[in-house]
């Protein structure tokens, strides 16, 4: 499961032999992961360089998020937007200090954060750049840049949605640039109305905790109801979370977290992985539950599970998957039936009998986390399968979505890239090397990684997040 | 394992533990009758409830505070304890048979005999039945201390307490590494050992320089910060200028040196006899002659661009004190007359990462808050003053609606603090710091404050490693 590479780089004489030989060799930098559960201050002692405040709506919430979250902003702008900083610079002593980009004294960016919202027409996205290109030699490793804009559906005239779109193509580009410092870059789609739940997104997205999340748009709405406050640390007390498919990998990787943020989780896997998966479930202090999500009574057996252990259920994670990869020529029906039950006719009835009926399982301001993946977006060979099914999870979330929305309950999917499992160390070494370099990142991610993304999705401060599909796949080549 | 420890020693005695399970209806009452409370908050100050049993301050005296390493050198935290206790008993005149126990506080505790209280009892050859306990808080723990006894005695546990603190840096003990006694523990408690066992030990204690001891410092134990730095970050994050922590160490100095120039001190001083012969009479801290232009010429000591030295800082002290505390009819059948009583006390912390002296900012508010008051009504405030990074951006926080709003969930910030009734007399920058002498410290001085300008109410408030505050409101009694 090593990466030869990743581990040469991670040394730096190797590194800067490489480097000043110039050698033909992937030097990925080793992505810095939070470690331990969620604190108060994420973004500790952070650089982080902020701009676009005087035209854009959003100063007040990116200043309360970056000062709470223990960062020092540095600003780029006029007097305006210091105004948005000292209220809550003074609170939580953060006083926001001006940029200066050209002198010695800045320091390495964690992050760039802009706020693009007040954007309207093409000739004002020249502001962008006047922002980031000097900054651009600045971002530290493992930096994240965070764009803010509105939703080009959601503006007004042409030219703004013109202006809007843009930003998608820009930060999709800068991932690329920055990815092989470990660098992230996202863009975050504010719905009118929704933006005091941006803080916590953008929190998120600056920390340790989306190491593995590139190149991408997030969309923030306020159609899901208010969730009311949001805790930081041990936000998942008193919370009850399924997970199917906990005994290893990436599912294991999730309720561990989920179990440290104080979750009780239920660990479901099939009855022949009785031994690991109670050996999970006995290290993270949760229960068992031994069952095959593709049998015919397995909705019914769960709901009544979770009814009669815990009264109802919070969090419920699919991730139980296979993959049964075969042209699709060759593919005998079986094979053909295997993965589409359990990859996604298994998620659709599991989930339908878990919402339905007056007194739903899933309970109010619930979470429902698919599992699709990065193949069921761009397709892959071998896996007419596997991608129809992934990619029939993000139509189902989609249209789940809205219809739960009321009773504050966000329904996401998320779609990993290559991560590093028994599975993928499974494939041919070329592939496997092509699978891991074709990516921003140039590297595989972590099962953590999906755990962090899946963990961040159950929290309160995501009920900004519904319908969507997040990639976690450090900006992987294909894959939209 | 303190947990363990501290049911182990109840369960050693039956009696204490049968009291306690009579209290403890009444304890689990209180709650309750709280909450009633706090729904009718609205009420004036006045009506808010005390306790049916008043524990009052009677008298208090402390040791002159010295620089550590110097005239008090020879004396560790246990003699120095014994210097105030002595200095209390001779100044009041009490009948000892009356005293029920002692509560010390402590931060540097003698390793070998950690509950200092019953050494002092022991030493000064006290009646038998005077109990006594050691609590650790920090900086807080001598104020611990002091509300500690009040509550056994408002409790109705006591009649008579002393309660104070002590510390002498001068003899901190420096730790052997564990891996040294775990590595002979064996040899020493074990059995069968070998002459081989021995050698295999040796073996193990290499290299040397991993088995010497380690040099004590005053580093936060999560996270490895030296207090000073975290006031130079505090002073940074603040934007608490140079000129200001000067300014405000000038006046701690200045202030301290006209009270003890009036004889303001001369009643809460007690002269001591070191073991050598010589007689330490007055705090040897206090720069009288100080200036700020003198202040501003000495080097940063934790940063180079930084702005906290050791003029601006509290100094390593050697120094005790300790009060009498009784409740009110006691002290008035024995024939005192009491000073003050404490309308509330209120601890509290703040993450040690962030802000570690940030802590009073948020006992202060509390504690006012349980007395029914306002900052306003204070007529004196008294912050133990670590560094003037740290009591400088206290204050900030407290005159500040956004830290109000945001952190205290208020409207209004908590409000400014007239320097004219602020620290008064000085504070632990001139004074000197001997960590746990000084909650008890500042109790004396605010209750006979109180008496001798004739106010009523006194706020409190200390910060402690670990992001810790603790706050107090003494009120004058008549």
């Amino acid at each position: 499961m090593s990466d030869v590479f990743l581990d040469l780089s991670a040394n730096p004489q190797a590194k800067a032999l490489v480097k000043s030989l110039g050698l033909p060799i992937p030097m990925p930098e080793p992505l810095k992961r939070a470690r331990g559960v969620y604190v108060e201050r994420p973004l500790m002692d952070y650089s982080v360089a902020v701009g676009g405040l005087d035209s854009g709506a959003l100063g007040a919430e990116i200043a309360q998020a970056l000062t709470q979250a223990g960062a020092n902003p540095l600003l780029a702008g006029d007097e305006s937007s210091f105004a948005y900083f000292e209220g809550p610079g003074e609170a939580w002593a953060r006083p926001a200090r001006a940029l200066s980009a050209e002198s010695d004294q800045c320091p390495r960016l964690q992050g760039l954060v802009f706020d693009a919202t007040g954007i309207a027409d093409p000739k004002a996205l020249r502001a962008l750049y006047d922002f980031f290109h000097p900054l651009m030699g600045k971002v530290a490793r493992s930096g994240r840049i965070v764009v803010i804009g509105r939703e080009p559906s959601a503006t007004e005239s042409r030219e703004a949605q013109a202006a809007s779109a843009a930003l998608e193509g820009f930060i999709r580009s800068a991932a690329k640039e920055v990815g092989k410092r470990g660098a992230t870059a996202q863009l975050v789609w504010v719905e009118d109305g929704a933006e005091a739940r941006v803080a916590p997104v953008l929190t998120w997205l600056l920390s340790s905790r989306s190491a593995f999340v590139t190149g991408q748009p997030i969309r923030v709405s306020s159609s899901v109801r208010d969730n009311g406050p949001h805790r930081v640390a041990r936000s998942l007390d008193q919370k009850v979370v399924l997970i199917t498919g906990a005994a290893r990998g990436i599912g294991k990787a999730t309720a561990e977290i989920m179990a440290a943020e104080g979750a009780h989780v239920v660990v479901l896997d099939r009855p022949a992985d009785d031994e690991p998966a109670s050996r999970v479930a006995r290290a993270i202090g949760g229960s068992l539950l031994l069952c095959d999500v593709s049998a015919e009574d397995a909705p019914e057996r769960i709901c009544e599970y979770l009814q009669a252990e815990f009264g109802g259920v919070d969090v419920v994670v699919h991730n139980a998957g296979v993959t049964r990869d075969k042209t699709l020529k060759k593919m005998k029906p079986e094979v053909w039936d295997q993965a589409l039950d359990i990859n996604l006719d298994a998620v659709v009835r599991i989930t339908e009998a878990l919402v339905s009926g007056p007194q739903p399982t899933l309970r109010e301001n619930g979470r429902v986390i698919c599992l699709s993946s990065v193949a069921g977006i761009a397709g892959n060979m071998g896996q007419t399968n596997y991608a129809a099914s992934k990619s029939g999870v993000i139509g189902y979330i989609r249209s789940l979505a809205p219809a739960v929305a009321d009773r504050g309950v966000t329904v996401n999917a998320i779609a990993p890239g290559f991560i590093e499992t028994r599975l993928t160390n499974a494939m041919p070494v070329m592939i496997r090397e092509a699978a891991r370099r074709l990516s921003a990142l140039g590297q595989g991610g972590k099962p953590r990684d999906i755990g962090e993304a899946i963990m961040f999705l159950s929290t309160s401060g995501s009920d900004g997040i519904t319908g969507a599909t997040l990639r976690v796949c450090g900006g992987a080549l294909v894959g939209a | 394992m303190t947990d363990n420890d501290s049911k182990n020693s109840s369960s050693a005695k039956p009696s204490a533990r049968r009291a306690a399970s009579k209290k403890a209806p009444a304890r689990k009452k209180a709650p309750a009758k709280k909450k009633k409370k706090a729904a009718t908050r609205k009420a004036p100050a006045v009506q808010v409830k005390g306790p049916s049993r008043r524990a009052v301050v009677v008298a208090g005296v402390r040791t002159p505070f010295v620089r550590a390493f110097g005239s008090m050198l020879r004396m560790d935290t246990i003699d120095l304890g014994v210097a105030a206790t002595g200095s209390l008993l001779d100044k009041t005149q009490i009948d000892c048979e009356e005293i029920d126990g002692i509560v010390w506080g402590g931060v540097v505790l003698p390793g070998l005999a950690p509950n200092i209280a019953r050494e002092i009892a022991l030493d000064l050859k006290l009646p038998s039945h005077v109990e006594g306990m050691t609590v650790t808080r920090a900086c807080a723990s001598g104020l611990q201390a002091v509300t500690l006894a009040a509550a056994a005695i408002e409790r109705g546990d006591a009649d008579v307490m002393i309660a104070g603190g002590s510390d002498s840096t001068s003899n901190g003990e420096l730790k052997l590494p564990q891996k040294v006694v775990q590595t002979l523990g064996p040899l020493a408690f074990g059995k069968g050992t070998t002459p081989m066992d021995y050698v295999a030990a040796l073996a193990q204690l290499m290299p040397l320089s991993s088995v010497l001891p380690t040099m004590p410092k005053i580093a936060e134990r999560s996270t490895g910060q030296v207090m000073g730095e975290a006031a130079e970050e505090m002073a940074q994050r603040n934007q608490v200028t140079r000129e200001a922590q000067d300014r405000f160490a000038e006046q701690s100095h200045h202030r301290a040196a006209a009270a003890v120039a009036e004889g303001r001190f001369a009643d809460e001083v007690a002269p001591l006899q070191t073991p050598a012969g010589k007689w330490v009479h007055q705090d040897e801290i206090i720069r009288g002659d100080t200036s700020f232009e003198k202040l501003s010429k000495l080097r940063p000591v934790f940063a180079k661009q930084g702005s906290v030295t050791a003029g601006n800082s509290s100094a390593l002290t050697d120094g005790a004190s300790a009060v009498l505390v009784m409740s009110e009819e006691k002290a008035r059948a024995l024939g005192y007359t009491p000073k003050a009583a404490f309308r509330s006390w209120a601890y509290s912390a703040v993450d040690p990462a962030d802000q570690l002296l940030l802590g009073p900012a948020l006992a202060m508010p509390k504690a006012l808050e349980r007395a029914g008051m306002q900052l306003a009504d204070a007529d004196f405030v008294d912050m133990h003053e670590a560094f003037a990074a740290q009591v400088l951006s206290v204050v900030h926080a407290l005159g500040s609606k956004a830290f109000a709003e945001q952190r205290l969930g208020r409207s209004e910030a908590v409000g400014e603090i007239d320097p004219a009734c602020f620290n008064v007399h000085g504070g632990s920058i001139a004074l000197g710091h001997p960590f746990a002498a000084t909650g008890a410290r500042m109790v004396t001085t605010m209750a006979n404050e109180l008496v001798l300008r004739d106010q009523e109410t006194a706020l409190l408030g200390i910060c402690a490693a670990g992001g810790l505050g603790a706050a107090a409101v003494l009120e004058r009694l008549n």
